[in-house]
């Protein structure tokens, strides 16, 4: 529970951060404009820092650009393309949200009605709980929804076994790899580096074995045995990060507990654990990305029936022309979740992945 | 505990191994599930690329174990591999993919290197707003991204880069139907799908990067550029170089990009090695000539990250304590 009060205290730290910017600036600015005029500063100090905050912001939204275009389409309405013949325009002419409204489709939590029998007697208490319509799609003019809620759904229950069985396969053998000395470790731990970026690409050049064996064994249908192959091709990329991660917390910590007198679970869920968040947050991520996103295998595998997100978006795409601003409201809504995280996690993964063990 | 002290008191038994080897047991599941996943395909793949496996009969048999024993697919031998090594589009094919992870390579550690020194420059106010930004990119599903920048890269005159080509008064360019304009579009997807990755990588290992160093080097009269080459650069040379490895080693096994762009278009030209296997295999309904194809592409990334691993010295490291 400490890990996860830790997580929300940083959130809101995080968060009022964020609000204080502003303010902040603001401060910062004024002080320095008093310090120029009362000539402690030279002004060529402050005026390098804004060209160079200038130029760092012009770099930012040139990178970022392709989102930006992207959100502009989903907002341009169903009939948009991406092309206009009159130049790039920077704002949508006629902003509306319908695409979005078209993904999501009907929002209706449907009435209930709870009965209670009072024991002993014959009486029973009826509650019926009103329809709530958050959202109505036919009220915006739209008839037939897209099955984002169905492809939601299907990604979800592929995601998260992905994530449980990958770490489940990777903590304990990150934390055996980075603590442990045990036969075969070091070819254990060249083997994984050596595997560790061949998972998701190769899963193409072995699909046609991957088929055959899935079609074989009659799951090729099947999202818990897809989420299988996830997790495993997950394995030694994040057990090597995690493992690097670890090695990065101090041996002493660990001989204090046991001096101390903690039996070796203690040592782990004490020390190790707490001690490795970033690392755990960042494995969490990618494991939960690669059930998320990943594309391939998974149209290739699955029915229609079981599409997951990706490939539902991907169906949308015809050979000749793109529904733009459906194609891309739809995307958006299913990356939206995942930028937040990266947004708010940025701090775990920063850490997670700064090889700290990998002295230069 | 005792379940677990019964084991390791049995492992004792076992004559070469030795009571701390119990810890191999938290390895092995991973392992284990890896294996069955990973190289399981890799053993049907060797059956098959010796067969003349297509769909048609590789599915015909009947029961549970005639997809394992081929079907009704015959033996052809080395066929297979005569036929792709002695096929022209083969040697392209690989050539172009080589060509790509040098050229994508280069690009993304320029791309990369920059950003990451922007954001990490004291003159650069809300430079941690702008990493978390930054990395955004990350998040998109590759396919959409992808999709998009073929958008982005469309062939007709009302695409984003022929517009920005037009505002400019150049011609506007048939991106993916002509060879290297293509090429070209594959280099500047790539580079801009994986640069967060290196960012991220690359900003922590800047951060290590103790401050009296830049200080000494300052004392000593170093300017900007030879403390980049003199201080920096040395001190991140590590953890960046296992980032450019991995993303080469990606780079070789990329599929999205130019499947979805013009499925390694125009005419073949640029179909990357997965890609090309891929299409022998379910376009083209070879399966044996796209397993001899996928094997030839496993064996090449193979020596590569071994060698890559070998020379760099990544597996040591830690294992040296």
């Amino acid at each position: 529970m400490s890990l996860l009060s830790g997580i929300v205290r940083k959130l809101t730290e995080d968060a009022k951060n964020i609000l204080a910017v502003p303010v902040e600036t603001a401060r910062d600015v004024t002080y320095t404009v008093e310090a120029v005029r009362s000539g402690k500063v030279s002004p060529k100090e402050p005026l390098k820092t804004v060209g160079a905050t200038a130029g760092a912001l012009v770099m930012v939204l040139a990178l970022l650009f392709p989102v930006y275009w992207i959100l502009q389409a989903a907002l341009s309405g169903s009939g948009a393309s991406l092309y206009s013949a009159n130049g790039i325009s920077l704002f949508p002419e006629d902003p509306t949200l319908q695409a979005f409204v078209w993904v999501l489709g009907d929002i209706i939590v449907p009435g209930y009605s709870i009965a209670f029998n009072v024991p002993l007697t014959d009486v029973a208490l009826v509650f019926d709980t009103p329809q709530v319509t958050l959202l109505d799609a036919s009220t915006y003019g739209i008839d037939r929804p897209s099955d984002f809620k169905h492809f939601l759904w299907n990604s979800v229950t592929v995601a998260i076994p992905t994530v449980i069985i990958a770490m489940c396969l990777i903590v304990p053998a990150s934390y055996a790899l980075s603590r442990r000395e045990f036969i075969f470790r070091r070819k254990i731990l060249f083997l994984y580096v050596l595997l560790t970026q061949v998972g998701g690409g190769l899963g193409i050049a072995l699909l046609i074995g991957l088929y055959a064996i899935y079609v074989q064994f009659g799951v090729n249908d099947s999202k818990l045995a897809l989420s299988v192959y996830y997790a495993a091709t997950a394995v030694p990329f994040n057990t090597w990060l995690l493992k690097t991660y670890m090695d990065g917390i101090p041996v002493s910590y660990e001989e204090a507990a046991v001096v101390d007198g903690a039996p070796p679970w203690r040592v782990v869920t004490e020390v190790i654990i707490p001690l490795s968040t970033a690392g755990l947050a960042t494995v969490f991520i990618f494991t939960f990305l690669t059930g998320w996103t990943e594309f391939v295998v998974a149209q290739t595998l699955l029915g229609t029936d079981n599409y997951t997100l990706p490939v539902g978006l991907y169906s949308l795409v015809d050979e000749y022309s793109i529904p733009w601003a459906r194609f891309s409201a739809f995307a958006l809504t299913f990356a939206t979740p995942i930028m937040l995280v990266y947004l708010f996690a940025q701090r775990y993964i920063e850490g997670g992945l700064s090889f700290s063990g990998m002295e230069g | 505990m005792s379940t677990a002290s019964r084991v390791v008191r049995r492992l004792e038994e076992v004559p070469f191994l030795e009571s701390r080897d119990a810890s191999l047991l938290f390895v092995l599941p991973g392992l284990f599930v890896f294996s069955t996943f990973m190289l399981f395909p890799v053993l049907y793949l060797v059956g098959i690329s010796f067969t003349d496996a297509a769909p048609s009969n590789l599915f015909a048999g009947e029961g549970v174990f005639s997809v394992m024993t081929f079907g009704e697919a015959t033996f052809v031998g080395l066929q297979n591999y005569i036929d792709v090594l002695t096929d022209p589009e083969f040697w392209n094919s690989f050539g172009v993919t080589w060509l790509f992870v040098a050229t994508s390579i280069v690009l993304k550690l320029c791309l990369s290197l920059g950003v990451a020194l922007v954001v990490t420059n004291d003159r650069v106010r809300g430079r941690r707003l702008m990493r978390s930004f930054i990395i955004l990119p990350m998040g998109l599903p590759a396919i959409f991204t992808i999709t998009v920048w073929r958008g982005i890269f469309s062939s007709a005159e009302f695409g984003l880069v022929n517009q920005v080509l037009g505002t400019f008064g150049a011609e506007s360019v048939a991106w993916l139907s002509t060879r290297w304009p293509a090429f070209f579009a594959y280099n500047v997807t790539e580079m801009w799908l994986s640069y967060p990755f290196m960012v991220i990588i690359t900003v922590s290992a800047l951060q290590d990067v103790p401050e009296e160093l830049h200080e000494a080097a300052t004392v000593d009269g170093a300017g900007l550029v030879s403390r980049f080459f003199h201080v920096t650069l040395p001190s991140i040379k590590r953890p960046v170089l296992f980032a450019s490895i991995l993303t080469a080693a990606a780079s070789f096994q990329q599929f999205l990009i130019p499947f979805v762009f013009n499925q390694g278009g125009p005419a073949r030209a640029n179909e990357l090695i997965v890609v090309y296997g891929y299409r022998e295999a379910l376009s083209f309904s070879e399966y044996g000539r796209g397993g001899a194809v996928s094997l030839i592409a496993v064996v090449f990334i193979g020596a590569f990250m071994w060698i890559n691993v070998k020379r760099g010295k990544l597996a040591d490291g830690v294992s040296d304590e």
